[in-house]
């Protein structure tokens, strides 16, 4: 639940989403759920003129399982909850292992 | 006698109408046309004087119908006389009620398409005209008229005014009449011949009364004071007993707008009938629209007419007459509808497309908006039409049983988020939590519960069911309320109590079907992790004990560092209240806890290695210096600092200061030959460490007492390379640091005077050693940006020193003191004043000033 956790707290960010087609969109970050599914608002695809059958979208639901990357705005993450909150995840994780 | 009863001679054998008048008590019925006339008259009505509305000649006869008289209705209707099956050719209202949909929709549409015409349906005028035709294609399951087999039987009207208004002649009169006389024949002979007969007749007195002077018809009205002055003297006789029908009663309020609106052409149509003998009738003009034909067209006939049939052949006359009015459709429109459901929607459309009279009256806009309004409303209706198709299908209960296993669905679904207290969704959903709580309030809802979710939906639905007004059914509805809710809350337990069953194997398969949630979604792969693996592991220990320093190990410890720190947490969290004297367990739960932290911190402090032993002259650095050199090693130590006590912090300070020369950013930061400044690594560890380390310090070292900052300056001078920590930035930090809190303290006079001779001499011997590097203590280039460290380093030392070290001071940093004066005049203002802040800070702890030096 981390990464959905963490992807909550930068709905309403601008964040860039690579998918494993290459094709790389740019947009405010509207939800996500425990697939990380996305929902994209604002939409701006980046090399639009590769994939021209995007300009007209303005917004979109991602399937999570096509994300490549997110790029997240830096100054949203606060790095050192990020750490401990991950040694949290991994405690579970030890905890339910066992 | 005729089929019908009715009186079959016609108008031309029958004596004139003036003289059959006598027979009804309602002698001239225009009188009391005359008298509408007259009150429209004084309305302002603007229609022509001369047109006399057909509606105006309706006489009211037809109330004087008898009910009593249907001793022929059997010879009629040939019932129970073994006669053969009537057939079904007078169910005009099983026929009509057949294709009344299409009816209505066609006006529907055809009004829409052309909103200025009289409302014309083609097709509605067919399968009206023709309704030998659509008995033949339509076949009716009854004939109708078993109903009327019972004599108290008030037939259900069905006021379809599609079949009143809508006519249109389609074809010129006389084949018009052919078909009609074709239909008469084989229905309705004798009725048919009685309608034209009744016209003959009604327009022959139309002829004869069009002519009353204004006095006349004063003096008719004069006549006739008693008509009560509400009422339109139209339609009924004073003498008339009661009204004997519900059908003569809705005729007897004709509105005066039925009068206002009837437009001349229908007028000018009467008596171009009206003019030419009856014989004539069957030529009129087929130019002249005839909206209100009395056609003999059977299916016209109300029911009542068909029931009331066998009256009297010389009562006939008339009364048919009255029986099918011009403004029949007015009045018939005004009936209230039965309420049948399929009806109710046609019959919002009633006043539009029956009476396109209307219509035409109105302005063009109102026209527009009031058939766009019609639009609206039969879309309306037609929607709630299909949707109603569904409607009773489900009893609420069938509704609940639904929602129920829905709501258990739900629950299922969802696991046991129901149970998740604070604790477990900070162990879930840590970061976010957390996050909200440090960035502000929480942008959307982080966690509904099932518990309001389950109820919010049952309140909804509760509104939904109450919505409906009956209070029988409000009950019922609060009722199964109540029971689901019930139901949901056993569902929620049973789902708390249960252990979760991530596999279902159904019975003889052979498979498992396992399935997850949203928070435990269903895992790919199941690995089981074995036994031995745990074993595997435990080899490796000792060597990881064993070697305290390798990379590997130190960043293991600071990872229990740092798990040891969220247990310390989460115990502050934790902190029960402080214990009340009067409350043993209180006072037990406080002791156990304390308990916890104290052994948490003895943890800590394990962990942290900071009691290692120090061994001198080893290339191993000590585990806590090597703890620091990790970028989270550092981050830790503000947070360590918030759970140790004071005697701990000054161990750790005098940790790092005894290693102050080890200290990675201490020992990395020196400049190699030719290095202006280190490398961005080693700039990037001592950003770090000045701001994570150096304010826990300097925290403690602010309160520390007077003693311990001398002892740590003596090991300053005795254990490190003092020339070479002053030439790092967190080194000099570390000696400004304490050279500026034994200053603080000399000047609140909290020294002792011995201590401050043993601070003196230690200040003296650090003044010594120092003396010749000054000058290289700072950045090398004087453009190399930040030397503000190293300026407040010579302010902490000149203040301290005695005016002979101050003199010694300004000459040994006297060139750059010069440099950075010239230097900053090349500077643009904001960083010139900048710099020369800097210089000013020490050249005021020696009593100068920059401006001295012009």
């Amino acid at each position: 639940m981390l990464f959905f956790s963490f992807f909550k707290t930068l709905t309403n960010q601008t964040v860039t989403i690579e998918l494993k087609n290459d094709i790389r969109i740019r947009g405010t970050l509207k939800s996500v759920d425990q697939y990380l599914n996305i929902k994209l608002d604002n939409v701006d695809v980046l090399d639009l003129d590769k994939y021209p059958h995007l300009s007209s979208v303005k917004n979109m639901f991602i399937r999570g399982s096509v994300v490549r990357y997110v790029m997240l705005p830096r100054s949203e993450v606060d790095i050192g909850l990020l750490e401990d909150a991950t040694r949290r995840e991994a405690a579970n994780q030890a905890g339910k292992a066992k | 006698m005729s089929f019908f009863g009715f009186d079959t001679t016609l108008p031309r054998d029958r004596a004139a109408p003036s003289e059959r008048r006598g027979i009804f008590e309602t002698p001239d019925p225009f009188a009391e046309v005359a008298r509408a006339r007259l009150v429209q008259g004084f309305r302002g009505g603007d229609e022509d004087d001369d047109a006399i509305d057909f509606e105006d000649t309706y006489d009211g006869l037809g109330d004087q119908l008898d009910d009593d008289q249907d001793a022929f209705n059997d010879d009629t209707f040939g019932d129970d006389l073994g006669a053969p099956p009537v057939g079904k050719d007078f169910d005009f209202f099983g026929k009509t009620a057949q294709v009344a949909d299409a009816i209505g929709e066609e006006q529907i549409r055809y009004s829409l398409q052309k909103p200025r015409a009289p409302a014309v349906a083609p097709v509605t005028a067919d399968i009206i005209a023709d309704p030998a035709v659509s008995a033949a294609a339509v076949q009716p399951k009854r004939t109708g008229y078993e109903k009327y087999s019972d004599p108290g039987y008030i037939p259900d009207l069905q006021a379809k005014s599609s079949v009143w208004g809508v006519q249109k002649k389609p074809e010129p009169t006389p084949m018009m009449i052919a078909q009609a006389q074709a239909q008469a024949q084989a229905q309705a002979h004798a009725q048919a011949q009685a309608q034209a007969q009744a016209q003959a007749q009604a327009q022959a007195q139309a002829r004869a009364k069009k002519m009353l002077s204004l006095e006349e018809v004063e003096a008719q009205l004069r006549r006739y004071p008693s008509s009560l002055p509400g009422q339109i003297p139209v339609s009924l006789p004073q003498s008339m007993p009661e009204p004997s029908h519900p059908l003569q009663r809705a005729q007897m309020p004709p509105l005066p707008e039925g009068f206002a609106q009837l437009p001349p052409e229908l007028l000018h149509a009467q008596f171009a009938k009206g003019v030419p003998p009856p014989a004539q009738l069957l030529h009129q003009p087929p130019m002249v629209p005839d909206p209100y034909p009395l056609a003999p067209h059977a299916p016209n006939m109300p029911m009542h007419l068909l029931q009331n049939a066998n009256l009297p052949p010389q009562h006939m006359g008339p009364p048919q007459r009255q029986m099918i009015p011009p403004g029949g459709p007015q009045a018939q429109q005004q009936q209230p509808p039965p309420p049948s459901q399929s009806m109710r929607a046609n019959n919002a459309q009633l006043p539009v497309i029956t009476n396109p009279q209307q219509l035409m009256h109105l302005s063009e806009e109102q026209r527009v908006a009031y058939l766009m309004e019609d639009a609206k409303r039969a879309k309306r209706n037609h929607k709630i039409f299909l949707l109603s198709k569904g409607n009773g299908l489900m009893t609420p209960q069938d509704k609940n049983f639904i929602t129920r296993i829905q709501l258990q669905q739900l629950v299922a679904a969802a696991g046991n988020v129901v149970d998740t207290d604070s604790e477990a969704v900070l162990a879930e959903d840590f970061y976010y939590q957390v996050y909200s709580q440090i960035r502000g309030a929480p942008r959307q809802h982080p966690h509904q519960p099932l518990g309001h979710f389950a109820q919010t939906y049952l309140l909804q639905t509760g509104n939904r069911l109450g919505g409906h007004g009956n209070r029988r059914q409000f009950q019922n509805a609060d009722n199964h309320m109540q029971r689901m809710q019930q139901q949901v809350q056993r569902a929620v337990e049973a789902a708390k109590a249960k252990p979760k069953n991530k596999q279902l194997i159904i019975e003889g398969s052979l498979g498992k079907i396992s399935f997850g949630n949203a928070k435990a979604p269903k895992p790919m792969l199941n690995l089981k992790r074995p036994e031995s693996s745990e074993g595997g592991k435990l080899p490796k220990k000792p060597q990881t004990d064993l070697s305290l320093s390798d990379r590997k190990s130190i960043l293991t410890n600071i990872e229990g560092v740092y798990s040891t720190l969220m247990e310390m947490e989460d115990m502050e969290r934790t902190m029960p209240p402080p214990p009340d004297e009067n409350d043993p367990e209180a006072i037990q739960k406080h002791m156990e806890w304390r308990q916890n932290v104290r052994s948490l911190n003895q943890k800590l402090w394990r962990e942290l290695k900071v009691m290692e032993p120090i061994v001198p002259n080893t290339n191993t650095p000590h585990p806590f210096i090597a703890f620091l050199s990790y970028p989270k090693g550092k981050k830790a130590i503000p947070r360590i600092f918030r759970h140790i006590d004071q005697e701990q912090r000054v161990t750790i300070l005098t940790m790092i200061v005894v290693h102050l020369d080890t200290l990675d950013v201490v020992r990395r930061a020196q400049l190699m030959p030719g290095e202006t400044q280190p490398s961005p690594v080693v700039r990037e560890a001592i950003d770090l460490f000045s701001q994570t380390v150096m304010p826990s310090l300097l925290g403690y070292v602010n309160e520390a007492p007077f003693n311990i900052i001398i002892g740590l300056l003596g090991l300053v001078i005795a254990q490190t390379h003092v020339q070479l920590v002053a030439k790092t930035r967190i080194g000099l930090g570390i000696l400004t640091m304490l050279l500026s809190r034994a200053e603080i303290v000399k000047e609140a006079d909290q020294a002792s005077e011995r201590d401050w001779q043993q601070w003196v001499e230690k200040f003296n011997v650090l003044f010594d050693t120092l003396e010749p590097t000054f000058a290289d203590i700072f950045p090398s280039s004087i453009n190399a940006g930040d030397d503000m460290y190293v300026w407040q380093f010579l302010a902490a030392v000149g203040i301290g020193a005695s005016p002979d070290q101050q003199q010694r001071l300004v000459i040994a940093v006297k060139d750059r003191v010069m440099e950075t004066v010239t230097y900053s005049k090349t500077l643009p203002a904001d960083m010139a004043s900048q710099r020369l802040g800097n210089v000013n800070l020490f050249m005021r702890a020696i009593g100068l000033d920059v401006e001295l030096l012009g």
